[in-house]
This record gives structure tokens, C-alpha cells and sequence, in this order.
């Protein structure tokens, strides 16, 4: 039987693992009531008072009693978490303390209000956030939340109600929950508990009955609540079906697309997506084009595009934000690569003046969207297409309202000169042309606002300068009157357009700056190899880019450290810190306009590549109460992303040559190794066979080549013992174990017992010594001196075999130089400065490396240890051998008198 | 008089090989380089040459490789313990044997005495083995312990078989893996491994303490001889 289609009745993998991913996040346990005082937080703490007892680890993180006797009853004998106080402008706040509860790590924490709006400084914004923490972090939570508040409820609520909502919670936070508990009473004994004074404090009882507590109010909550509750088992029936694998009618394929506008109504229309999207049970997308004709310097219409898409993400909705001149074109394309079943829109507003023959963009996408049914929202009618209208013609600023206008005064008043000074020449027929010059130079230079205003002053104007009977407001002639309304039209059409084709080119020089800006960033990027050089090119870029200060933090064992910033001497901010610490760990934006300590000077965002978060950037929004435009964050994401990018890079660099530094350290441990093992074991090798030989064969031999034997094993015993002194004084030297003496040394004295010891260790060796007499004393150790010379003898033995070496000592002004010649084959320049090196060996004459390669280095760690300098020439004499040169500074005679 | 060719450029080392080769009853050469080694190897005819493996003027191997290409005469390889791969290399190449420095003379001289006897007596007379109670006899194919027959598997016979014509001498890894399992196997040490321990299990008197087939670690294996 083939096998090839898996079992149709096998549990859905995706079901199974989003089941898998809810059993290490925390269970989120919602109390959900139609309204304040049905007795959530008492329900609650009855469940909890009984947890207890079965002996699992329960703590209260916060609970709001609003002085009712038995809630405060239900709290005894819990252990609550102490609230953080919050000094906000004077006033003491006491808020739930999130890192109390994360550091004590209860089974379950008890979390009242989930709508709640933190006090400002706090991590994050909202409660339901602090919920979403400790469920990340795998603790369970209870938690109490009146249906009122539920965001795509928020627009029913307020017209059901007629009081508007303000604290919100996203409705996904609801459906993540692992259990919705209704608590429900009917409404007439919610009345009346209220006017028994249980619910609220009593003074504010009164209030809160004739806005809210009505009978109609009440049940139509309680309708919403029970729908809610009644939602969220549906779904619970359908994850369950589907992760058994059990068949059933659950198919739903709805995708919904919502266009969200830049007008009034955006809000609305989002809301009403979402409710879509939650009855179709489908999943649900937003789009926003940003037509690119635009000047987007309006700071209220991005504000509402900004709302409305933030809206649509807390909903659960995917927001996409493209740009295009074709938005209808933009939004179809888009939903047929989305696959898209059915489409949400708002009501277009009515047509705009300058441009009558233009599709309204809602009539377009229903001509146009052929196979997808399209909704269109009618949110309060013609109410807000008048607002919504009113806002499109809103009256510029008054300083620009100045300039405009004097503008089109001047320039109309310079069309009146040059037409006065032309018909004073000659009879011209008709003078408007160079009046619509002038409305066409308001147009191009100032905008729509001055080239409409130079129309209406060029069209009185030319009536009254121009036209009979002249200087007066009046037309004689019907023709004239019609030339004159006909010129008027003209002149508002063509100074429209033109001001279009201004904000067009103004928008195309913004994206060319931005664009020239990038460029040059990619191109200082692709010379920066270091981290510190691109992460200094990207925030003296940024700087240009975003206007405001920019910080980057580099993430440095566990922590942040500040890696570079504009200008450079930036602190953050306690608070600041955590924000950036929020974007690196969980690796979104936070501060400035997020969701996670919204109320800091910067935004952090994490700059993320395969490796993992590589730096933090922080940057001053160019205007603190706006969002960022598309263009600006467009290019503040190309700018971070080519950091990240270049980052990385530099990082790999880095390992690359800490790789080859191994590599050669490996080169060392080698080259180490072998020296080693041939200095030790060749003396070792000739002692042992010299022993056992004497041992087996002595009887066989003569005196004399025993004796010869005897010698040897003294001798290599001798090389022995200098090649593991060497070894112990160079492990003494490095790790700074070496005490020094100071004292007063006769160099003379020194540099003769080194002489004797060269000739005991060296029987046939040549040394002279030329001495300046009386050579100051030096400050140091004789007998670490004499060990440096004796070293240097032994090398020049090494190198120039029993030819010996000199040793010269004089004076050179307030210096003694020691130096040691010998003549052997000498250093190739190229090695001079590495023969001080531990482990370095030149060649010998038959070609073998000789000694250990620490003679030199330890004489040099010796020397400097006494205050001296050590160097090497070559070559030293007749183009051959050696002269290593020591410095040490003279002691004055009199330092050294007797007291 | 046997005549060995000691090369080795360490004056110490020198020092006291002669006299106790000389002690021993030995005719001396001593060669200090690679060259010298060679000419007298080609015009002074020794029996059995101990190469030291660093030489000053060249690679000790490359000299091996020179002398083989004229010569069978034995050679006994000195070297280092932490160069196991060029002390394989060399008697993958030819050498006959190898002394790790430092090494005790009455080492050295044992295995001068097996490498000469191999080379005097020829392969021929490497068919019989008898020592520590064992008896290997290659002509009638007859294995026996303390005098009982032992039954072996084809494979198990043709490495015991290998060790008893190199019996004393050391053979690499390689050199039996290619014999037993032929060429393309020359990496496959766990086939070996597992046949050792099965021919230990036969031929010693205790398997965990083998004082037969004995382990050169890192190299091979080496069939004991009792001197």
C-alpha cells in the first residue's frame, strides 16, 4: 500500500507545536466581567485561596480591594509583592513592581486589571504588557479585565455607552489566554449592589451610576461579554479539534485586507477589519500606501496614518507600508500576492477642488477589485467626510500664510507694473498671460495656498487696471466678464498643477538627498574595517540622516557599553540603559514611541544579523512628538541595516585575525615544544647511555675511555642544569616573580667572575676584556649581571665556537655600556630585532639551530629589569659577528661617598 | 668484525656509543651528516647502520630512503618520542627497527643483535618460531602453546605468521593491515585491533598481560624474542 499521502486523521503538526510553545510560556488566566463590581477580583481570589491550600507557590502582585470588606478578607494569609512607588509630578503612585515578580519566580502571580495604564518612567506603557513579560517568562498568571476595555470593542463600547474608553488591551492578549472565565451577574442586581455601596468607594458611586451603571448600558455589556466569552471556547473547541486531529468544520481560509488612509475615519475603518476578521474567524492584514506625490510634511495626517497603523498591529493585524503614485494598483496588487478574500475600506471623502475628474480612491478599488468582494466602513457619515474635508483645506501656518501671501501680492503687483508698462508701449489685446505668470511663479516657489491667492488678486486685479471701465470693479461688457471667469478657472487649474509638480520635485530632491546620503554611508561603510570606524561612520551619518543625537551600544559580556555616539560624549539615562537592554534582549525597538518605556529621549532599536543582536542603536527623533515619516524611516532602516551588515563583517575580520594570532601562538607552542624536547633529550640521551654503558660494558673498557664516559655525563648534566635555570628564570621574568636588587655594583668585578665561570664551563674559549678604568658603579643585582654575561658569552660560543668574544666596559657621559663582540657569522638585519625574542634561534654554521632561544630574551628581561637598555649590532667587526650593547645609567660618585 | 655505521651529528651521543659498541665487540663508523652516511654505506660496507633521525644536512628519512635504494643492509632508526609519524614513515620506508632516545645501551644492543641476525640468517630460517612456550612452525602450518595444538582462524594465521618472519622486530600498523587485509585497508586499526586481541586471546598465557605480542604504542606490534 503506498504511503505516500500521510494519514489525512494525523494531528496537525502546527497545531501540536503552537500547543508545545504554550507549555513553556506561562497559562494566562483571564477573570472576564461586563463591568466593574461583578466580582472578578473576588472570584479570583477565591480560586486562589484554594490553590494555596493545595500547597502551590501563589503570590498577589497586585490587587485593588477599592475598600470592599470581603475582597481585603480573601487577601489575608497571601503573600503579597510590595508595590514600587512611583513619584510622578508630586503625586505618590504605587504601581506593580514587574521586577519583584520576575526575581521571586511564584508558580502563579494574581494580576488585577489588565487594562490599567502604568505611570509614566515605567518599563512598559500598559499592565497587559507586564502580563505578557511574565508569561514569556513562564509564569502563570490571573489576571481580571472588564470586557469594555477590549480594543476592537472600544468603538462599540463608546457608541453602545456613549463613554468613551481609553485604557485598551489588545484583543490577541485575550486570545492567547489559556482559560476565559466569565464572572456574571445579572445587571438589576449589579444596580443594586452599587447602591448598597459594595462597588467603588461611595462618593464616587453617584457619579458612576448615571453615566454608566444604566440597566441598558449594563446588559448590553453583559451581551458583549457572554459573545466574547462564547468566541473564545469556539476557538478553544477548534485548537483542540485540530490538534487531536479530530475532524470537523473548522475550515476557515478568510484573509482580510484593511487600507488604512490618512483620514479621520482610519481608526474606525481598522476596528471594524478586526471585528471582521474575528467573526470570519480569519487572519487579517493592513495596508498603507504613502502616495509619493505628496509632500509629507504634514505632521497630523502622518500622526493619524502612525495611530491607525499602531491600532491595527494591537489588534493582531500584520501592517505593510509601501509607497506608490497608483494606490489603487499598490492595494490590488498587494492583495492578490496576500491571496486576499476580502477587502476594507473607508468611505472616500468628497472630491477635491483642483482636481474634479479624479476617481475617488473607493470607487476605484470596487470598479477595479473584480473577484474580491470589497466593505466599504460608513463610519459617522458626513460629519466626518466635512471634518474630514476641512482638514484637507486646512489654512497653513501663520508665519508661511505671511509669506505666501505676500508673495502673491508682490507678484500680482508686479504683473499690474510690467502690464502698465507694456500697454503704456504698446496696444497689447490681452494682458492676462502675464498675469498667470505670476500666479505660476506663486506656484512653482511658494505652493498651492500662494498660487490660489495670486488668482483671485490677478483676476481683481486685471478687472481693475485692465479692463473698461478701468479702476473700477466693475465689467462693462458680458464677453469681458466671461474672459475674466474663464481666466480665473485657468488661472486655479494651472497654478494647482504647478504647485503639484512643485511638491513632487520637493519630494523626489528629499528622496535624491537621502538616496546621495545612503550612497556616500555605503561607501565610507565599505572602507571601515573595524567595528569602532563603522559604527563612528554610521553615527555621524545617522546624525545627518535624523537631525537629533544617536548613541550605539555594543553588547559586551552580558551588558551594553556605549560603542560610539553623536555627539561623542553622550550618558544615558538609568531608564534609557534599561530601554536599550529591552532591545537587546528581546530584540525589538523600545523607548521613544514603542510599547517598552515610551517616555525616553531615544528610540534603541537591536541590529540583528545571523549572529545575533551585534550593537544597539539610539537615536532623537528629529521632532518629539511626531512619528517618523516613511521617508525618514526608510532610510534610518537602510542606514541600520547596512550597519548591522558591516558589523558583522568587521566581526568576522576580527576573528580572522585572532584566528591567525592563534595560529601563531600554535607556531610558538611548537617551535616551544621541539626546542624543548631537543635540549632536554639530547643531554638526558647522552647521560643515560654514557650510565648504562659504564653499567654493562665498563668491565670491557679502558681506563681512559671511562673516565672519558664520566666526563660527559658531568658535562651534559652541567648543559642540564644552565638549560633548566634558564627555563626557571625566564618563567620568574614573566610572571614578574623576579626580585631585582638595587644596589651598588663595581661592573669591573662583575664582568671578571662571569669570565671565570665562562672559562670553568668552557675550557678552550678565547675571551679578552678591555675595561675603562674607573668605571662608575651601576644601580642592580651582581648577580643577575653576571648571569647576563655569562649569557652572552655562551652565545658567542654558540655562533663563533671557541674564537671567543671580547667584553668591552667604558663610559659614555652619565651611561656605563657593556658589550660583548664575537666574530662569528653575525645577524642578518632582518633578525636584529627579533633576537631578543623568546624562543628565536639563529642558525649555527652547520646549518642546525642551535641553543634554547631563551639566552637573549631572559638577558634582556634582566637588564630592563635593572633600569638598563639591551641591543644587538651586526655586523660588529670586519663584516662579521655579533655586538649585543648594554646601557645603564651611571651612579654619581658622590651618591656613593660614605655619610 | 661486524661493522656498524653509527650517523648521528651529537658529539655526547657519539661519545659514548663508540666505546660501547666498540665494548661489545663491534667495528665503529660514525658519519656526523647525511652525505657521509651514504658515501660510507656504499665504500665501507657495514653490516647494520643506527641513523639518527635530525640530521644537520638533511632529513633522516631521506637518507633511509637513499640507502634503501642499494641496499637491504638492516637499519636501526633513533629517534624521538614525540615524533611517532616520522619514526612510522621511516619504517614504513625500510627501516628494520627503532630505539627511542634516551634509550638504555643493553636496549639498543638487543635490537642491534636481532637486526643482524635476521639479515645473517636470511627468511628463510625465519619459518620456525619457538619462545615463551610458544611454537610457530610456517612450513607445516602447525601452531601449538605448551605443547596443545592451537586451532586459528585464516586471518589470525597469516598475522601471526607475519609476526614470527619479523620475530623481535617492530611492524607498523600498515605493514599488517596491508598484509592480512590487503591494501585498500591500510587505515581500517580497528580490524587489527579486534584480531590482536582475538590472537592474544589464543596464544598468551593471560591475555590482559601480554608477554608475547607486545603493544609499541602508536606504532604497531612486536613479536618478543627470548634472547
Amino acid at each position: 500500500m503506498p504511503t505516500d499521502n500521510p494519514d489525512p486523521r494525523r494531528p496537525d503538526p502546527d497545531a501540536l507545536l503552537s500547543l508545545a510553545a504554550q507549555e513553556k510560556r506561562g497559562k494566562l488566566k483571564v477573570f472576564l466581567g461586563a463591568a466593574p463590581g461583578v466580582g472578578k477580583t473576588f472570584a479570583m481570589l477565591q480560586g486562589l485561596q484554594r490553590l494555596k491550600a493545595e500547597g502551590v507557590d501563589v503570590v498577589i502582585g497586585l490587587v485593588e480591594t477599592h475598600g470592599r470588606a470581603e475582597t481585603a478578607a480573601l487577601i489575608e494569609g497571601q503573600e503579597i509583592l510590595p508595590r514600587r512607588i512611583v513619584d510622578y509630578r508630586g503625586r505618590e503612585l504605587d504601581e506593580f513592581d514587574i521586577d519583584a515578580a520576575l526575581q521571586r519566580r511564584p508558580k502563579l502571580i494574581v494580576v488585577d486589571e489588565l487594562a490599567h495604564t502604568n505611570a509614566p518612567d515605567s518599563r512598559h506603557p500598559k499592565r497587559w504588557q507586564d502580563v505578557v513579560e511574565l508569561l514569556d517568562a513562564g509564569i502563570d498568571v490571573w489576571t481580571a479585565l472588564n470586557v469594555q476595555h477590549l480594543e476592537s470593542l472600544a468603538d462599540v463600547v463608546a457608541r453602545v455607552t456613549g463613554v468613551a474608553v481609553r485604557e485598551t488591551v489588545p484583543d490577541r492578549v485575550i486570545q492567547s489566554a489559556t482559560d476565559v472565565v466569565l464572572v456574571d451577574i445579572p445587571p438589576a442586581e449589579l444596580i443594586q449592589r452599587l447602591k448598597d455601596g459594595k462597588i467603588y468607594l461611595p462618593e464616587t458611586a453617584k457619579r458612576a451610576t448615571q453615566n454608566f451603571f444604566t440597566l441598558s448600558n449594563l446588559t448590553a455589556l453583559r451581551e458583549l461579554a457572554l459573545r466574547r466569552t462564547a468566541d473564545r471556547v469556539d476557538e478553544q473547541m477548534v485548537e483542540h479539534l485540530r490538534a487531536q486531529a479530530i475532524e470537523g468544520p473548522w475550515e476557515t481560509s478568510d484573509h482580510i485586507l484593511v487600507c488604512i488612509g490618512a483620514d479621520e475615519q482610519a481608526n474606525a475603518v481598522v476596528r471594524a477589519a478586526s471585528r471582521l476578521a474575528t467573526g470570519l474567524n480569519g487572519s487579517w492584514v493592513a495596508i498603507h500606501v504613502e502616495p509619493t506625490n505628496l509632500d509629507d510634511s504634514n505632521p497630523e495626517r502622518l500622526k493619524r496614518v502612525e495611530d491607525a497603523c499602531q491600532l491595527a498591529e494591537r489588534l493582531g493585524a500584520t501592517v505593510h507600508r509601501t509607497m506608490g503614485s497608483d494606490l489603487v494598483g499598490e492595494v490590488l496588487r498587494f492583495a492578490r500576492r496576500e491571496n486576499v478574500t476580502q477587502i476594507v475600506v473607508g468611505r472616500s471623502g468628497p472630491k477635491r477642488v483642483w482636481a474634479p475628474f479624479s476617481r475617488r480612491f473607493t470607487d476605484e478599488i470596487i470598479r477595479l477589485s473584480t473577484d474580491t468582494p470589497v466593505h466599504v466602513v460608513n463610519t459617522s457619515g458626513a460629519a466626518a467626510a466635512r471634518k474630514a474635508l476641512l482638514a484637507r483645506l486646512r489654512w497653513p501656518k501663520l508665519d508661511r500664510l505671511v509669506v505666501e501671501g505676500g508673495a502673491a501680492v508682490l507678484a500680482v503687483a508686479a504683473a499690474v507694473g510690467l502690464g502698465e508698462l507694456l500697454s503704456a508701449g504698446a496696444r497689447l489685446p490681452n494682458l492676462s498671460m502675464i498675469f498667470l505668470l505670476s500666479v505660476l511663479f506663486c506656484a512653482v516657489r511658494f505652493g498651492l495656498w500662494s498660487a490660489i491667492g495670486a488668482s483671485f488678486l490677478s483676476f481683481l486685479a486685471y478687472n481693475y487696471f485692465f479692463i473698461e471701465p478701468l479702476y473700477e470693479f466693475t465689467v462693462a461688457s458680458p464677453q469681458e466678464l466671461l474672459a475674466l471667469i474663464i481666466f480665473l478657472i485657468v488661472s486655479a487649474f494651472t497654478g494647482s498643477l504647478a504647485a503639484r509638480v512643485r511638491d513632487q520635485s520637493y519630494a523626489v530632491r528629499r528622496r535624491a538627498h537621502n538616496t546621495q546620503i545612503l550612497y556616500d554611508f555605503s561607501r565610507k561603510l565599505s572602507g571601515a574595517a573595524k567595528r569602532d570606524e563603522v559604527l563612528w561612520a554610521s553615527s555621524t551619518y545617522l546624525q545627518k540622516a535624523q537631525g537629533g543625537h544617536i548613541v550605539f551600544l555594543i553588547p559586551e559580556a552580558g551588558d551594553l557599553a556605549v560603542g560610539s555616539s553623536w555627539p561623542p560624549d553622550i550618558e544615558l539615562t538609568t531608564g534609557e540603559m534599561g530601554a536599550a537592554r529591552w532591545a537587546l534582549q528581546k530584540r525589538e525597538p523600545a523607548g521613544w514611541r514603542t510599547n517598552t518605556l515610551p517616555t525616553m529621549r531615544f528610540q534603541f532599536r537591536p541590529l540583528i544579523t545571523p549572529r545575533g543582536v551585534v550593537a544597539v542603536c539610539g537615536f532623537e527623533p528629529r521632532q518629539k512628538d511626531q512619528p517618523i515619516s516613511p521617508e525618514d524611516e526608510r532610510a534610518l532602516t537602510a542606514i541600520l541595516e547596512q550597519t548591522a551588515i558591516a558589523i558583522d563583517r568587521s566581526l568576522l575580520i576580527g576573528e580572522a585575525v585572532r584566528a591567525a594570532a592563534l595560529e601563531g601562538n600554535e607556531r610558538l607552542r611548537t617551535t616551544l615544544l621541539a626546542s624543548l624536547s631537543h635540549d632536554l633529550r639530547t643531554p638526558l640521551a647522552s647521560i643515560t647511555g654514557a650510565v648504562t654503558t659504564l653499567r654493562q660494558l665498563g668491565e670491557q673498557m679502558s681506563l681512559s675511555e671511562r673516565q672519558d664516559l664520566l666526563a660527559s655525563i658531568e658535562e651534559e648534566s652541567g648543559r642540564l642544569t644552565r638549560f633548566v635555570v634558564n627555563l626557571l628564570d625566564m618563567s620568574r621574568i614573566e610572571s614578574g616573580a623576579m626580585t631585582v636588587r638595587r644596589d651598588f655594583v663595581d661592573i669591573a668585578d662583575v664582568v671578571r667572575t662571569s669570565v671565570e665561570r665562562a672559562r670553568r664551563t668552557f675550557p678552550e674559549i678565547q675571551l679578552e676584556t678591555s675595561l675603562a678604568r674607573d668605571l662608575p658603579f651601576i644601580r642592580g643585582d651582581a648577580n643577575l649581571l653576571e648571569q647576563v654575561i655569562f649569557n652572552l658569552i655562551d652565545n658567542a660560543q654558540k655562533y663563533a665556537g671557541d674564537s671567543g668574544a671580547i667584553i668591552h666596559a667604558r663610559r659614555e657621559g652619565n651611561e656605563v655600556v657593556i658589550s660583548v663582540t664575537d666574530e662569528g657569522t653575525g645577524i642578518k638585519p632582518a633578525d636584529l630585532d627579533r633576537v631578543f625574542e623568546k624562543f628565536y634561534r639563529g642558525g649555527r654554521p652547520d646549518g642546525r639551530k642551535a641553543g634554547t632561544g631563551l639566552g637573549l630574551s631572559i638577558s634582556k628581561g634582566l637588564v630592563e629589569a635593572m633600569g638598563g637598555k639591551i641591543e644587538a649590532q651586526s655586523p660588529a667587526v670586519k663584516r662579521r659577528g655579533t655586538r649585543i650593547i648594554m646601557h645603564f645609567p651611571a651612579v654619581e660618585a658622590k651618591e656613593t661617598r660614605p655619610q | 668484525m661486524t661493522r656498524v655505521l653509527v650517523v648521528d651529528d651529537e658529539i655526547p651521543i657519539q661519545r659514548f656509543l663508540k666505546p660501547a659498541l666498540t665494548a661489545a665487540g663491534y667495528e665503529v663508523l660514525i658519519a656526523d651528516t647525511g652525505r657521509e652516511a651514504l658515501r660510507l654505506v656504499a665504500t665501507s660496507a657495514p653490516d647494520l647502520v643506527v641513523l639518527d633521525l635530525g640530521l644537520p644536512d638533511r632529513d633522516g628519512k631521506d637518507v633511509l630512503v637513499d640507502i634503501r635504494a642499494f641496499s637491504q643492509i638492516p637499519i636501526i632508526i633513533l629517534s624521538a618520542r614525540d615524533r611517532e609519524t616520522e619514526k612510522i614513515a621511516a619504517l614504513d620506508l625500510g627501516a628494520d627497527d627503532y630505539v627511542e632516545k634516551p634509550f638504555a645501551i643493553g636496549e639498543l644492543m638487543a635490537r642491534v643483535r636481532t637486526a643482524l641476525r635476521h639479515a645473517g640468517t636470511g627468511r628463510d630460517e625465519a619459518m620456525r618460531f619457538d619462545s615463551g612456550g610458544l611454537c610457530v612452525d610456517l612450513h607445516r602450518r602447525l601452531v601449538s602453546r605448551d605443547g596443545q595444538s592451537l586451532k586459528l582462524t585464516p586471518k589470525e594465521y597469516t598475522l601471526l605468521a607475519l609476526l614470527v618472519q619479523h620475530a623481535g622486530r617492530v611492524i607498523t600498523h600498515r605493514q599488517i593491515l596491508s598484509t592480512v587485509w590487503g591494501p585498500a585497508h591500510v587505515d581500517d586499526a580497528q580490524y587489527l585491533r579486534v584480531l590482536i586481541s582475538q590472537l592474544r586471546n589464543k596464544i598468551e598465557a593471560d591475555p590482559a598481560i601480554p608477554k608475547l605480542l607486545l603493544t609499541e604504542p602508536g606504532v604497531g606490534y612486536r613479536l618478543w624474542v627470548d634472547d
